[in-house]
């Protein structure tokens, strides 16, 4: 098993990072997310927390080897996280559908207002990967090679959020400045 | 890079992009604000059903099912969502 474990501050604020979030694909930084889809959604009457379940695909160019093994290039994660606008934490957990049976991928994601600066935002991410099943003798390899995969894809999927952000921000900034260019 | 995403079923793209869109907007104008409203609920009706109905057409419905305990979800399936159109 092999754990990876990451935190990151945006410098925005967390009702933007948190709209972001939402707003996050597609971007240029991800192509691997080729769908998301909101299969349930609504909020807690007794709570006021925003629940939601959505079901992504993922696909991703991976040696052929990998593929043989796994038996394609696609694959589905399903996703279940919650908002609560008074304490201000979005929280979402995931799970991999397809493959799980060789190589379990388990995600934990938090963003908070980072404690030390309440106009920035604290995202939290960890990751559980385990290799079972016919695939139990190359377990090492296989979460290695995974992890790494699991990295990169963290990485650009901050770089994403980034990016989502600024195209936030330019909007919000474009409905504040009178248009005179527009004819 | 295009500025929304396409449904799993393309004839559900359409009702997927106007609930997408009013969800973003309802969100951060009202949902943060502590404003109750439920604007975009009979768009996501739509969407989900025409959604559901892809899923289990495409054999990912049982799948979804057996993976939620995993991840804490409190959703089930609606209960039409299982009959079969024919």
């Amino acid at each position: 098993m092999r754990l990876f474990e990451a935190t990151h501050i945006f410098k925005h604020d967390w009702a933007t990072v948190s709209l972001a979030n939402w707003r996050k694909y597609p971007n240029d930084q991800t192509p691997h997310v080729r769908h998301v889809e909101t299969l349930h959604q609504d909020v807690d009457p007794e709570t006021g927390i925003l629940r939601t379940e959505r079901l992504i695909m993922v696909r991703q160019n991976v040696p052929t080897l990998v593929r043989r093994l796994f038996g394609g290039d696609t694959s589905y994660v399903l996703e279940y996280s919650e908002v609560d606008p008074r304490k201000q934490t979005m929280t979402m957990q995931s799970q991999n559908m397809t493959f799980s049976n060789l190589l379990s991928v388990g995600e934990y994601i938090a963003y908070t207002p980072d404690p030390e600066n309440a106009s920035h935002t604290l995202f939290t991410q960890s990751a559980q990967l385990k290799a079972s099943g016919a695939l139990c003798r190359f377990a090492n390899k296989i979460e290695d090679m995974c992890w790494n995969r699991f990295k990169d894809n963290a990485h650009v999927g901050k770089l994403g959020l980034e990016q989502v952000v600024s195209k936030i921000l330019a909007e919000r900034q474009a409905m504040i400045v009178p248009q005179t260019v527009l004819t | 890079m295009a500025l929304c995403m396409d449904s799993i079923d393309e004839a559900c793209t359409k009702f997927k992009h106007e609930y997408d869109s009013c969800f973003n907007k309802w969100y951060s104008d009202k949902f943060l604000n502590g404003k109750e409203s439920d604007d975009c609920t009979k768009l996501f009706k739509r969407y989900q059903h025409c959604l559901l109905k892809a899923l289990d057409k495409q054999g990912l419905a049982k799948m979804i099912a057996d993976a939620r305990p995993a991840i804490g979800s409190v959703f089930t399936d609606p209960k039409d969502a299982d009959e079969k159109d024919r």
